[in-house]
């Protein structure tokens, strides 16, 4: 099973390192930007359709 | 480039000054201003793509019931908190400042918590789930379900319900006032003389509080006493407002990791990567620290405004930004030359698309009084320091060149003029006029000053503060001035009054006995009567919306506590309070008045036609009214045509309006806010005239059902003012504009051919001075030809970016309703000179 953690896009924080974002580059009708979402570093990542082994 | 300059010359010569901006601004300013989703509704439908944001409403929900036996501020505080550790943030390319109110730059926020009635709505509302949209479907009816019975509205009906149900059902017909009696809804101001002036960041506020802790433990446990009873509730109060602002610097130091994740590990431009480690340290600095420079300052502000939208409506954006940032800009481009003033300008410019872009979900009736626009967002420019000395600077200058490039419809400017007010600064003003904004409007800032003490009590030095509350309200920015929640929900329909006393207080559209019986107006012998019959509808229309809003901030501590807006003012960090608590505030209730000269115009025809001329009579003329006119054409039209007509300096009519306005007033002293304060009346619109139109019924001004109601506050009717526009200036100088009420809106359009060139700038000055000296204190113009809107109706693609001034605010000609688009086609263009 994937795990966030094992993730390109996953950079953990460097007080807690269970925890991490998600950052995404989307491009949408108007404009292009940066996302971050926090998530959890051992999260099941099987059904994400970013997920890109690092 | 050559070739460039002269096509800008002739889109000048053109008057396409929508293109004229897309040429002058920046590459980055061009590419964040086309970045905007429109969150305005068109038509009363949001535009394709635009979702509804299910991240807040979430989190929200989750942060609240886990906490749900904490204290209602510390639960709140959480609540908020667990939005800001959470929702998904972003970095537009490009951007220099950042903070959003949403996941994605596409979606509007939901006030979940508010309650069913909005709620509903959001589920109901086509094309607004996020895909897949059976999902989200799914997902937001397991949330609604949650807060069945613990929503804002659920909690505070049963308390209306208890002594004012019959009030309570006319006040939800619509029919006589609208705005939430709540303040969740927003629309409140800010303590910035504390929050914005680089004397504390966060920290400093969280160490404060925890000394007034200490402080009051020690008091409360050494005496015992009545005055430490609410000791437990105020040291919850403060626990809140410290989870708060807690959240608020994490949340800030969110967005500086990742824009070092960005400039670390994708950026490959050096300079695009120096400006993202410049966003890092911004966010790491403020608003934990005191600002130290522009981009900061600007920052600091922006996470402000971001995070009291996570935790309410912010119908309102009450501002005046040249004044608590001017200083900064002066230090980076004057004196410390550490930005160029292009680069500066980017900044502000940017400053004005952040704001632009935010949005949030408004109910149908909402979207229609506010066609086209996200909120009445008046930022205040100019005006003077609190010594009284001009407080315009070169961040006033910049802020309205700024306007001209990006060119958005929200937010707006309005300046404060006055004697001292330099030329340059006019002839920014007047440049953004010209070129069709709709904005600034202007006002008359030694007169406001004096109203603003006159109403309700602000020593000279706090009423020099005032900032817009929304659209026009003046309202300082002050420990005891600034306002906490919207107590402008008191927002009467007044068309409403002349109808009521026309037909015996009863309301055939919503089918209610609505006002009070004052009689069968057919049975009328006298003006008299008629009059007598209006002053009492009107203070039953009064009394019953300032009661509800009385009420609805009594309760809004207990029902939707403010902990961040409380966490950043003075008065509730120094005594534990919630913000809405009335205690120390000193009230700035005003009652909107929309479709007001209704009012003077039908009963100045009444009594010239009916009681003077004897032409008619009341049961001929209640006859045609029930009739909605149909088969009294040429009655009508007498009605029309043949009775005087306020805007045109006949004192026949103009005294009819000084008498109802007194009358208001006096009665405005009467009811009381619930800080003991007055209830002044403000006459204006924001497009409530076209939302009313199928609610007021046929009136004696010859209006019929459906008929557009009249556009401002004192505007004279569409067409209606004959006689130029020096006779409106002076019917609307007849007016008190210090004692017959808070303030007075007044549209006018100008010819744009006419304020071309240098003669067209002396021209507008002179018609300025006029205003001035006649004591007005506010106009605002619409500068574009019926040619151009006429083909803006036809090609709307071709004309996206024209602005027009609506009432209060301004919008993009195309988002507004064809309905309202004819209205201002149909306003008179006055010539001056």
């Amino acid at each position: 099973m994937p795990l966030c953690k094992e993730c390109k896009k996953f950079f953990p924080v460097k007080e807690d390192p269970n925890k991490g974002d998600c950052v995404q580059r989307v491009v949408d009708p108007r404009q292009a930007y940066y996302k971050a979402k926090p998530v959890g570093a051992s999260m099941d990542a099987s059904s994400c359709s970013s997920f890109e082994k690092k | 480039m050559a070739e460039a300059a002269v096509n800008i010359k002739e889109l000048e010569k053109n008057q396409e000054w929508w293109r004229v901006a897309e040429q002058k601004r920046s590459k980055r300013l061009d590419y964040l201003r086309k970045a905007v989703w429109k969150k305005g509704a068109v038509g009363g439908l949001y535009a394709p793509g635009i979702k509804v944001d299910l991240e807040r409403a979430g989190l929200f929900t989750e942060g609240y019931f886990a906490n749900l036996n904490d204290p209602g501020m510390v639960r709140h505080a959480k609540a908020v908190a667990n939005v800001l550790d959470n929702i998904p943030i972003f970095i537009t390319d490009q951007a220099q400042l950042v903070g959003y109110v949403g996941s994605a730059p596409h979606t509007i926020s939901w006030l979940i918590e508010g309650g069913s009635l909005l709620n509903e709505e959001v589920y109901n509302e086509p094309g607004i789930a996020p895909e897949p949209e059976a999902e989200s479907l799914k997902k937001m009816a397991a949330m609604m379900d949650k807060w069945n019975g613990y929503s804002v509205q659920d909690r505070f009906i049963p308390y209306v319900l208890s002594f004012a149900a019959e009030e309570g059902v006319k006040l939800l017909s619509g029919a006589v006032g609208w705005g939430l009696p709540i303040s969740i809804s927003g629309y409140n101001g800010k303590d910035y003389e504390y929050i914005l002036t680089a004397k504390r960041g966060f920290e400093d506020i969280i160490a404060e509080i925890d000394r007034r802790q200490e402080d009051m433990k020690d008091k409360a446990r050494k005496k015992a006493g009545p005055e430490y009873l609410h000791v437990g509730s105020r040291m919850m109060n403060w626990e809140g407002m410290k989870i708060a602002l807690q959240a608020v610097i994490r949340y800030a130091n969110r967005y500086a990791r990742l824009a070092k994740i960005v400039a670390e590990n994708y950026e490959t431009d050096p300079k695009r990567r120096e400006e993202l480690l410049r966003i890092a340290e911004t966010c790491e600095r403020v608003p934990a620290k005191p600002q130290r420079n522009l981009q900061e300052s600007l920052q600091f502000d922006h996470f402000l405004q971001v995070v009291e939208r996570f935790e309410s409506g912010g119908g309102a954006w009450p501002s005046r930004p040249d004044y608590y940032h001017g200083s900064w800009y002066d230090k980076d481009v004057n004196i410390d030359k550490r930005l160029t003033k292009e680069e500066a300008l980017d900044l502000v410019g940017e400053f004005m698309i952040r704001a632009h872009e935010v949005g949030s979900f408004f109910p149908r009736w909402t979207r229609e009084g506010l066609q086209g626009i996200t909120g009445t967002w008046v930022w205040t420019l100019g005006g003077v320091k609190q010594d009284g000395a001009d407080a315009c600077n070169d961040l006033t200058v910049a802020f309205l060149q700024a306007a001209r490039l990006v060119r958005v419809s929200n937010p707006t400017f309005a300046f404060r003029w006055h004697p001292q007010v330099k030329d340059e600064v006019m002839r920014e003003c007047f440049e953004c006029i010209r070129q069709g904004l709709g904005y600034p409007s202007m006002r008359n800032d030694p007169v406001l000053i004096t109203n603003v003490m006159h109403w309700h009590g602000h020593p000279i030095e706090e009423a020099r503060t005032w900032v817009h509350q929304a659209c026009m309200s003046p309202c300082p920015t002050t420990k005891h001035g600034f306002q906490p929640m919207r107590m402008a929900s008191a927002t009467a329909n007044m068309a409403k009054v002349v109808e009521y006393a026309l037909f015996n207080g009863y309301d055939p559209i919503v089918n209610m006995q609505m006002g009070p019986q004052t009689g069968d107006a057919r049975k009328f012998k006298s003006f008299d009567e008629l009059y007598n019959a209006w002053a009492e509808q009107l203070k039953w229309l009064m009394n019953l919306l300032t009661m509800s809003v009385n009420f609805g901030r009594v309760m809004s501590p207990e029902m939707c506590p403010r902990s961040f807006l409380s966490s950043i003012s003075e008065r509730c960090v120094e005594s534990g309070q919630d913000a809405a608590s009335p205690e120390g505030d000193r009230g700035n209730s005003w009652i909107t008045a929309f479709t007001w000269v209704e009012n003077i115009d039908s009963l100045a025809a009444v009594k010239k036609l009916v009681f003077d001329d004897k032409k008619y009579t009341m049961d001929q003329l209640i006859t045609a009214l029930e009739a909605n006119w149909e088969g009294f054409e040429q009655m009508r039209l007498d009605f029309v045509k043949n009775a005087p007509k306020w805007g045109n300096d006949d004192d026949y009519v103009d005294d009819i309006m000084l008498k109802c306005l007194r009358e208001a007033a006096a009665f405005s002293r009467v009811i009381k806010d619930p800080s003991g304060n007055n209830w002044p009346i403000l006459p204006e619109n924001v497009s409530g005239n076209i939302h009313y139109a199928n609610i007021v019924r046929a009136l004696p001004n010859g209006r019929r059902l459906g008929d557009a109601l009249y556009d401002g506050g004192i505007s004279p009717g569409p067409g209606l003012d004959k006689k130029g526009p020096t006779a409106v200036l002076k019917s609307c100088g007849k007016i008190n504009h210090i004692t017959d009420g808070r303030a007075f809106l007044l549209n006018q359009r100008l010819s744009p051919t006419q304020l071309s060139g240098e003669k067209g700038y002396q021209l507008w000055r002179s018609y300025m001075h006029t205003w001035a000296d006649l004591g007005l204190d506010h106009i605002q113009f619409n500068v574009i030809d019926d040619t151009t809107l006429r083909s803006a109706q036809r090609e709307p693609e071709k004309y996206q970016e024209v602005i027009v001034r609506v009432a209060g605010y301004s919008a993009h000609f195309v988002d507004i309703s064809r309905k309202t688009q004819d209205n201002i086609i149909q306003r008179t263009v006055q010539g001056i000179g």
